[in-house]
């Protein structure tokens, strides 16, 4: 019997040709610091003029501007890595929708789109793109994406709708429509969008914010090609993409030819009775290949169709991916900086089974994505770490994402609360504590805000301590929030890493997983890490617990001066210090025993040597 | 009345004396001091005539709290917090300083201002209105403090929640810390500036905890010297608000100080701007590793959005003149970076090894070899002859850049120049185009070494119509210091809507304000009539977190006042950002008032007695500029002795100017003219 093979799909893109009219190095530079500068304006405008945290605060949006191909030619770097890198494919997106229906751009249009099956990176990432005209032609797209508070879904906020059975659940779906037309606002449109989207004085502020910031864009462009010249401009960009792929291929190059796998699990749903919603697998397999990479996922869990975890293949999956490697390959730190546009991605290739969770199809749910993406993240880091030890980290802590809403005076009120993760150690280094990790980069909203404008109190916010992955680099600290509630709530929650401890790496040891406890009436109750539309009464806590990082490398090897550091910081206890680290520390004088130090390290060593043979 | 500015630098001291009788006008340039920056002061004053001993007003700016920051050279620093929030300043805003990095250094944690184990939490806790929710535990202040003397700190930061609503917690656990250990040095966050938004209000205070002892010991030192070298003068120290304050005010909040040299700069460049009888300026400070940049308008200096200001990685929650620094100066190296990009800085070559045309051992070819390559900086009239500099070795270095990229040793040279200037204007549009504001209204006000040798060049692609190089553009940031008053900032939160705006609390807590500011002025010894006072308040539309500063009537507030002035606001943020939502509710956040007094000032002086123009005359030679084509192309140009140009002079480009302290270039096309005010007038 013979049994069909999966489908796959495939996202890559051929090599950047020379650009039609040769462009001197001065030129480029110019015009490539101009680009960079446009950017800059429209995100920062974007996000002084927003209303809501999640854009203001927490940054989680998204500005670039494209060519007339729909490519990415610069990107604005305020804003958060998952926001930017799906762009072009939001694009693609419209481009196919407009397609279908033989729509063409018109000059004053403003097209609204969110749909994760047309390139978006999941619904609440709503996209506004400008077409720009410039004597007469469409030379161009000025796009900003933004993480609205409220889309409509089947409960309160845009984060946390884990049981979303399928798209429709999710809420609102914009697929490449006209808010403006030939610069008429659509007040039908914007008639939907108010009755149907929770706290929408807010959420429609923002997308005004978005629209006049795309149209900002589209001026500066349209300015810039009126002083180099059109042809010049596009030259230039085709350039800067063909230097941007120049230097990723240059890395990928240097690596060892090969294949190199890893795996990593989600939690999945834990409090699910069947299995097959539980501890699903994320599997990567890199293939480097001269400068070409492919990153597999065959193997990855099939989707679950009926909850919101499944990651759009492109928006979620392809992004992950691209912001991991070059974050490796073309770290920041180290390496001078390279453009983000549709150039850079070029010599990856990515291949994922149709129907998998990395790769669902419609109407499978996708608006809780994005922890399931950290995980893709966290794995081909893994994957690579052998070839390149020196710049990867261990384990990553992953992080959690919470809405809070209620209803006052017949309104909603939703704010959404993102709390952070950790980064496992590296060489040299040890892991970054209680921070954003991987492929997103968004900020936490000041407490200040928070007690002043909302229902909410965070009673306590903090290290969690001495649970670390040991290593001689150590894995980095997570944190513990709560959050208290001074009147009845509704709350959904998505986060992971509760069943899975992040990995230790090159000797080091495991990290440990995160939790969330809800405290009520003296009572804790351990939550999993997604849940959807719980109420809290007034009092109760809802306690937040990243998991903490992979430690890096064995930690008998660890300075013991960095032990003793971390003993009197209270980062990790004089029994940790002891018996993962080896290393005697008294309390009393704040000093090393040195000697005791040695002779329990010898004898820990001997210990581990007997326990491998 | 004989008044001193002295602008201590990381190089140089820079020394202005000016007698405001007789108009005598004395500048002096020595070499700083940095292990002991009071040496350099004084032998600075010295230097200028032995009579400047005697000045008896003397205006400083220092790096001394920057430098202690940027190399993390500070005092051992504890806090003491609300209990469950001892991480604050650790976790931060959670966000990565770099986007796409796994090796990034996180300044809060790797560097961290103060250590966990010295972050001592205490039981108390404020409402977001500033009601006490938990009283304040007094014995636990006193353990905490008694804990940290122990642990050998010197300084203490007191940080609430919520205090920027109400500091009676951390003033009494301030009392509380200054019984049990006396001599430490004590900040509350609430009293440096009381804005909501608490990891950045507790890192300013940590970052006043942490320079505070240094900065606290200099000035007492300084003092000492000053009394041991019988100088008497009044002595002012310049602030990042672009105002100056009293050693006791500079030793309390020394965080004040973060941007006081670069501060001095703008308001030289206003000052003699406005001299010149123009009010849109851009200030433009070129010296070897940075630009720093400067807006004026009508409306005066521009200040920086508190919430955009980051120094070294750590974020500052307090008032300050907006000055963009770019990485763009004589010393910017130009490379090829692995994917074939031509990159002209951040990178400085610095003082060593220096342009490669120093012979120092630099090899990478810098701005200042560019320009003598292209004929504008003249290897015998370097830094005016002083240095000696070799023009081949620039030649070879800019040659092998040249060939990377396919390009002659002149267009190699020219290249440089041409995005070192594209990066500085990219920063001035950030501050000008992108804020609402036509750069072709403005005057560029170039000085520093290096700034009036680009300044025409910048003029152009931004669209200027004029550059004004000041007499001295060397010293210009000391003369800065002379045009200053002592200047107060007081803030107080109110997040009132425009619904329900209540006049009365706001003309109360007005009323309070001025009169704590007046009540400073009077300590400081300022005369009633010598007092101004500016109201404003810090407004968004609800929802938003960004504020904008809005002025508003320093009389009794009245219904028409308010309404006038939410009306400025949607104008503001129209201006601002391109786009207004009126009709949307609007919160006023803060008001503010800004309290100067007055200060003697330096005096309209005579221009240096130039000769004639033929006076002026050095030789000619082969200056290359873009020709019609485009092409590089040689200009036989005149150079002048800059200083013996007499008032009224006219100049047609090409032409260099030459002075000891900095070279003028005057392009082809353009024409220069010697102002009344001895000032130089470039239309580009």
């Amino acid at each position: 019997m013979a049994i069909a093979a999966p489908e796959v799909d495939v996202i890559e893109f051929e090599r950047g040709k020379p650009p039609a009219k040769p462009i001197d190095p001065i030129t480029a530079r110019v015009i490539a610091g101009a680009l960079d500068s446009i950017a800059l304006e429209v995100g920062h405008k974007l996000t002084r003029m927003s209303y809501s945290s999640i854009i203001r605060e927490s940054e989680d949006f998204g500005v670039a501007l494209l060519d007339a191909k729909g490519r990415q030619i610069c990107e604005c770097s305020l804003s958060t890595p998952l926001q930017l890198g799906p762009i072009p494919g939001y694009m693609q997106g419209i481009f196919r929708l407009f397609k279908e229906r033989g729509d063409s751009f018109e000059e004053g249009d403003v097209i609204i789109h969110n749909s994760p099956y047309h390139g978006a990176s999941h619904g609440p990432d709503v996209g506004f793109c400008v077409p720009i005209f410039y004597k007469g032609e469409v030379v161009g797209f000025s796009f900003t994406t933004a993480h609205h508070l409220d889309v409509g879904s089947m409960s309160p906020g845009s984060c946390g709708i884990v049981d979303a059975v399928d798209a429709y659940a999710e809420g609102i779906q914009l697929k490449a429509i006209k808010c403006y037309e030939r610069g008429k606002k659509n007040e039908a449109v914007w008639r939907m969008l108010r009755d149907n989207i929770r706290a929408s004085d807010m959420v429609v502020g923002d997308m005004e914010a978005q629209v006049a910031a795309c149209q900002i864009g589209a001026q500066r462009y349209a300015e810039l090609l009126d002083q180099y010249g059109r042809d010049t401009v596009e030259a230039a960009t085709e350039e800067l993409m063909n230097y941007s792929e120049r230097m990723m291929r240059q890395q990928i190059e240097a690596l060892p030819d090969g294949t190199y796998s890893a795996e990593g699990h989600i939690d999945g749903f834990a409090d699910d009775p069947d299995p097959s919603k539980r501890d699903q697998v994320i599997k990567v397999t890199v293939t480097v290949d001269g400068g070409t990479m492919t990153v597999d996922l065959t193997g990855t869990a099939p989707q679950v169709a009926d909850r919101a975890i499944n990651m759009p293949f492109v928006g979620t999956v392809d992004i992950a991916i691209y912001v991991t490697l070059r974050s490796i390959l073309l770290d920041q730190a180290t390496h001078e900086y390279v453009p983000q546009n549709s150039g850079i991605v070029r010599p990856i290739r990515i291949v994922a089974e149709r129907g998998s969770l990395a790769n669902p199809t419609f109407p499978s749910a996708t608006i809780a994505r994005f922890c399931a993406g950290n995980i893709v993240a966290d794995t081909l880091m893994r994957a690579l770490a052998p070839i390149c030890p020196d710049r990867v980290a261990a384990g990553m802590a992953n992080m959690k994402v919470i809405a809070y809403s209620g209803v006052v005076n017949q309104n909603y009120w939703v704010y959404m609360d993102i709390t952070e993760g950790a980064y496992g150690g590296r060489l040299g280094k040890d892991g970054v504590d209680a921070v954003d990790v991987l492929y997103a980069n968004t900020r936490n909203n000041p407490i200040e805000d928070i007690e002043a404008h909302y229902p909410l109190r965070i009673s306590r916010y903090e290290l969690r301590t001495d649970k670390s992955g040991a290593g001689k680099w150590r894995g980095g600290n997570g944190s513990i929030r709560d959050m208290q509630f001074l009147g009845r709530a509704h709350m959904s929650l998505e986060g992971d890493g509760h069943r899975h401890a992040p990995k230790g790496g090159f000797g080091g040891y495991d990290g440990t997983p995160g939790d969330v406890v809800l405290i009520s009436a003296g009572k804790e109750q351990h939550l999993p890490s997604k849940f959807q539309s719980r109420w809290a009464e007034a009092g109760d806590i809802i306690r937040t617990v990243s998991p903490c990082g992979g430690g890096y490398g064995d930690p008998l090897e660890r300075d013991p001066k960095r032990v003793l550091d971390d003993v009197l910081d209270e980062m990790i206890s004089p029994e940790s210090a002891r018996t993962l680290y080896g290393v005697v520390v008294d309390i009393e004088s704040k000093t090393i025993d040195h000697r005791g130090t040695q002779e329990l390290r010898a004898a820990m060593s001997k210990q581990a040597v007997a326990g491998k043979a | 009345m004989k008044l001193a500015g002295v602008d201590v630098g990381g190089t140089f001291t820079d020394v202005i004396v000016v007698d405001t009788d007789s108009k005598a006008v004395k500048i002096h340039k020595v070499p700083s001091t940095p292990d002991d920056a009071s040496e350099g002061l004084i032998d600075g004053l010295r230097s200028a005539g032995d009579d400047s001993m005697g000045v008896e007003f003397l205006a400083h700016g220092t790096t001394i709290a920057t430098n202690s920051l940027l190399q993390y050279d500070g005092a051992q620093v504890g806090m003491i917090t609300t209990r469950g929030y001892r991480d604050v300043l650790h976790i931060a805003r959670h966000q990565r300083p770099l986007h796409y990095s796994i090796q990034m250094e996180v300044p809060w944690q790797d560097r961290a201002l103060i250590k966990r184990r010295h972050r001592k939490v205490v039981t108390e806790r404020l409402g977001p209105k500033g009601e006490v929710v938990t009283p304040l535990e007094e014995e636990e202040v006193a353990t905490a403090a008694r804990e940290l003397k122990e642990a050998g700190v010197s300084s203490i930061v007191i940080g609430f929640l919520n205090s920027y609503r109400n500091p009676e917690h951390e003033e009494r656990a301030r009392s509380i810390v200054e019984e049990v250990y006396p001599g430490a040095f004590v900040t509350t966050s609430s009293s440096l500036f009381p804005q909501f938004r608490e990891y950045e209000r507790f890192t300013s205070a940590a970052i006043n905890g942490f320079v505070g002892l240094k900065v606290r010991n200099y000035l007492v030192h300084l003092r000492e010297r000053m009394q041991d070298q019988g100088v008497k003068a009044e002595l002012r120290l310049m602030r990042s608000n672009g105002g100056v304050a009293t050693e006791e005010f500079a030793a309390r909040y020394p965080a004040t100080l973060l941007l006081s040299g670069p501060a001095a700069g703008v308001l030289a460049g206003a000052h003699i701007g406005n001299a010149c009888g123009r009010d849109r300026l851009i200030t433009f400070d070129m010296g070897g590793t940075s630009a720093d940049i400067g807006i004026v308008t009508p409306r005066g200096i521009s200040e920086a959005t508190a919430r955009d200001t980051w120094i070294a990685g750590y974020p500052v929650l307090i008032p300050m003149i907006d000055v963009h620094t770019v990485g763009a100066g004589g010393g910017s190296v130009a490379y090829t970076d692995p994917g074939g990009a031509f990159r002209v800085g951040p990178r400085s070559a610095g003082a060593r090894p220096g342009p490669a045309s120093y012979g120092l051992g630099g090899t990478e070819p810098t701005v200042t070899d560019a320009n003598l390559v292209l004929g504008r900086l003249r290897a015998d009239h370097f830094l005016g002859g002083a240095m000696q500099v070799k023009r081949d070795l620039a030649e070879n270095a800019v040659a092998q850049l040249g060939s990377r990229l396919g390009l002659s040793t002149l267009d190699a040279a020219a290249g440089i120049i041409t995005l070192v200037n594209h990066n500085m204007a990219n920063a001035v549009r950030s501050r000008t185009i992108q804020k609402g504001h036509d750069p072709r209204q403005f005057t560029l006000v170039a000085f520093g070494g290096a700034g009036p040798l680009h300044a025409a060049d910048l003029a152009r692609s931004l669209g200027v119509p004029e550059v004004i190089v000041p007499n001295y553009p060397g010293i210009t940031s000391a003369m800065g210091l002379l045009t200053t008053d002592l200047k107060y900032d007081l803030i107080q939160n109110e997040f009132m809507l425009d619904g329900d705006a209540d006049l009365d609390r706001l003309n109360r807590d007005f009323k309070r304000l001025d009169a704590e500011a007046r009540a400073q002025l009077q300590r400081d010894g300022v005369p009633e009539t010598s007092v101004q006072i500016l109201h404003a308040a810090d407004c968004r539309y609800v929802g938003q977190g960004y504020e904008l500063r809005v002025p508003m009537p320093t009389t009794e507030l009245t219904a028409g006042g308010i309404k006038k002035f939410w009306d400025d606001f949607n104008r503001l943020h129209e201006d601002e950002y391109g786009h207004a939502f009126p009709g949307n509710p609007i919160e006023l956040v803060n008001i503010r008032v800004v309290a100067t007094g007055r200060l003697p000032k330096m005096p309209e002086v005579p221009p240096p007695s130039g000769g004639n123009l033929e006076d002026a005359q050095l030789d000619t030679a082969d200056v290359y500029f873009a020709g019609e084509d485009g092409k590089q192309k040689a200009y036989r140009s005149q150079f002048y002795e800059r200083t013996r140009l007499p008032v009224g002079a006219k100049i047609e480009g090409p032409a260099v100017l030459l002075q000891v302290d900095s070279t003028t270039l005057v392009p082809p096309g353009a024409t220069a003219e010697v102002l009344k005010t001895g000032d130089l007038l470039i239309k580009v």
